[in-house]
């Protein structure tokens, strides 16, 4: 096979139901007593046949109103759930930003969880050693780092958070909706490390509801409607022909 | 093949997981890790007491005999019950990060294992201070070792995936360990069991697993080959059976979980 992979995620034909359970029979009895009622369960279509081709080095925004699929969409490109119906390739090492501080336990101290979060992106022990000092100087956290999470406020947190996520070294990032990290500083510091990556040729997909950022950053938008494309196309023009319909 | 994989791209997961394993199981206690040793030893101290006194059996060097069932049995149901419920004890960063599923179950049978080894230790100091001494058998303690990991290993793949869908399968697999742990020569020799229903010990790959250990540690002597390949093959199968499980279920669990 000697055909070029230029692309970093294919989503083909992708549909994806989810079970809503009025009320799940998670027990054997329940299930003994009930298995003639199985219809109390409906399913709901929250994507349906989705195709995109992101390029690599490409920065794409999703938008969209909320329950519009949007981080469904961005949870079936980490594999964290699977599609009912289609497939999702995706090229390259992939690190996903669904929620800051995913596997933090507040117990241990700062510097720990960096290991601890760090391994769950699937870095080994010395890529980790190499990069700890670039994730502390980056939270701006020297003086607590060796404290427990515990004793961290919440900015303090999640700036920590993001330090990991956006450190570990993958070509795929997905960031869903956690540009508002921390104070204007912080914030500032966010976007241009994101510009950053951006310009390092790294494949970038965010979910976002602040479109002023989604202008400066990205640039192209696929705004998602009820389950379907409904526009996918240059950021700017997406974004005006959304606010066009919010209104 | 897709599994080594994995454990070699994580491994650094899987290192502090089984850290994490080992240390946060009794976190706040005042003995910390040591009671993964005294709780055995206490267990033994029990049966130590009945079985000889009031039951009147009349086994040589009972207490080593004990303790060498004792302490491999409680690798086994330690990392059963903590690894059923691995996965859902976990369910919050499997609904927001990827990464392998299956180190979750592999962390709680590692760090099973390795309390099993720094246990045998005790078993070793019970043997040389008991009178009974220790011989150059101990060189097949690795293997069973590693046999009765294979197979843990597999029942807990299937357990953990299975106990997100049916929550029963935590109060099912309990009493079917309770009903184990009398239906394996622990406490008793097996010569005692009835002989007509005997084939049944015998079929629990547990009994072989613990006779195996008796012949090393008290009976210097080589572990029946027979036990061996039938705890041999029993174990790969039961592993792969797991596997297939954990692989067909896993898809669902962050949507289940």
């Amino acid at each position: 096979m000697s055909t070029k992979k230029d692309y970093a995620i294919k989503v083909s034909h992708v549909t994806k139901k989810f079970k809503i359970y009025y009320d799940k029979a998670n027990t054997l009895k329940e299930r003994l007593v009930f298995w003639k009622s199985k219809n109390k369960n409906e399913e709901r279509t929250v994507l349906e046949d989705i195709n995109v081709e992101i390029k690599k080095g490409e920065t794409v925004a999703l938008i969209g109103t909320n329950g519009s699929g949007k981080s469904t969409l961005l949870k079936l490109m980490t594999k964290i759930i699977y599609p009912t119906k289609g497939k999702i390739i995706t090229v390259g090492k992939l690190t996903s930003l669904l929620e800051l501080g995913a596997g933090f336990h507040d117990d241990f101290t700062g510097r720990e969880n960096i290991y601890f979060n760090a391994s769950i992106f699937g870095l080994t022990k010395s890529e980790i050693d190499a990069k700890v000092d670039d994730i502390i100087a980056f939270s701006e956290l020297e003086e607590f780092i060796d404290n427990p999470v515990r004793t961290y406020s919440s900015g303090m947190y999640m700036r920590l958070a993001f330090s990991v996520a956006i450190n570990v070294n993958a070509e795929i990032l997905l960031i869903d909706e956690i540009l508002a990290v921390g104070d204007q500083h912080f914030q500032d510091k966010c976007f241009s490390k994101l510009e950053e990556l951006k310009n390092s040729d790294k494949t970038i997909v965010i979910v976002s509801h602040s479109l002023e950022s989604i202008r400066k950053l990205c640039d192209r938008a696929i705004w998602i409607k009820d389950g379907h494309i409904k526009m996918d196309g240059e950021a700017n023009s997406v974004i005006d022909s959304y606010l066009e319909e919010c209104k | 093949m897709q599994l080594f994989k994995n454990l070699y791209n994580y491994r650094e997961l899987l290192k502090s997981n089984v850290k994490k394993e080992i240390r946060g199981k009794y976190k706040g206690s005042f003995l910390g890790v040591l009671w993964s040793f005294v709780n055995p030893l206490l267990q033994v101290a029990v049966y130590a007491i009945v079985f000889p006194y009031i039951m009147r059996i009349q086994t040589d060097n009972y207490l080593i005999y004990l303790i060498i069932g004792i302490i491999p049995w409680t690798f086994f149901t330690t990392v059963i019950n903590q690894g059923m419920i691995t996965v859902r004890m976990n369910a919050g960063i499997i609904k927001k990060v990827y990464f392998p599923r299956e180190i979750l179950p592999i962390s709680v049978a590692v760090s099973g294992l390795i309390n099993f080894l720094i246990s045998c230790i005790i078993i070793i100091l019970f043997c040389i201070f008991g009178g009974v001494g220790i011989t150059w058998h101990l060189v097949f303690l690795p293997l069973i070792a590693i046999l009765q990991f294979i197979l843990t290993l597999g029942i807990v793949f299937a357990l953990s995936a299975i106990n997100i869908y049916i929550k029963d399968t935590e109060y099912i697999v309990t009493f079917l360990i309770n009903m184990l742990f009398y239906a394996t020569p622990i406490l008793y020799e097996a010569s005692l069991f009835p002989e007509k229903i005997r084939f049944i010990l015998h079929l629990n790959p547990m009994t072989q697993v613990i006779v195996a250990y008796r012949d090393i540690f008290l009976y210097h002597q080589v572990p029946s080959l027979m036990g061996i390949v039938y705890l041999v093959i029993i174990s790969i199968v039961l592993f792969f059976i797991g596997l297939l499980i954990f692989r067909k279920l896993e898809k669902g669990f962050a949507e289940e979980v």
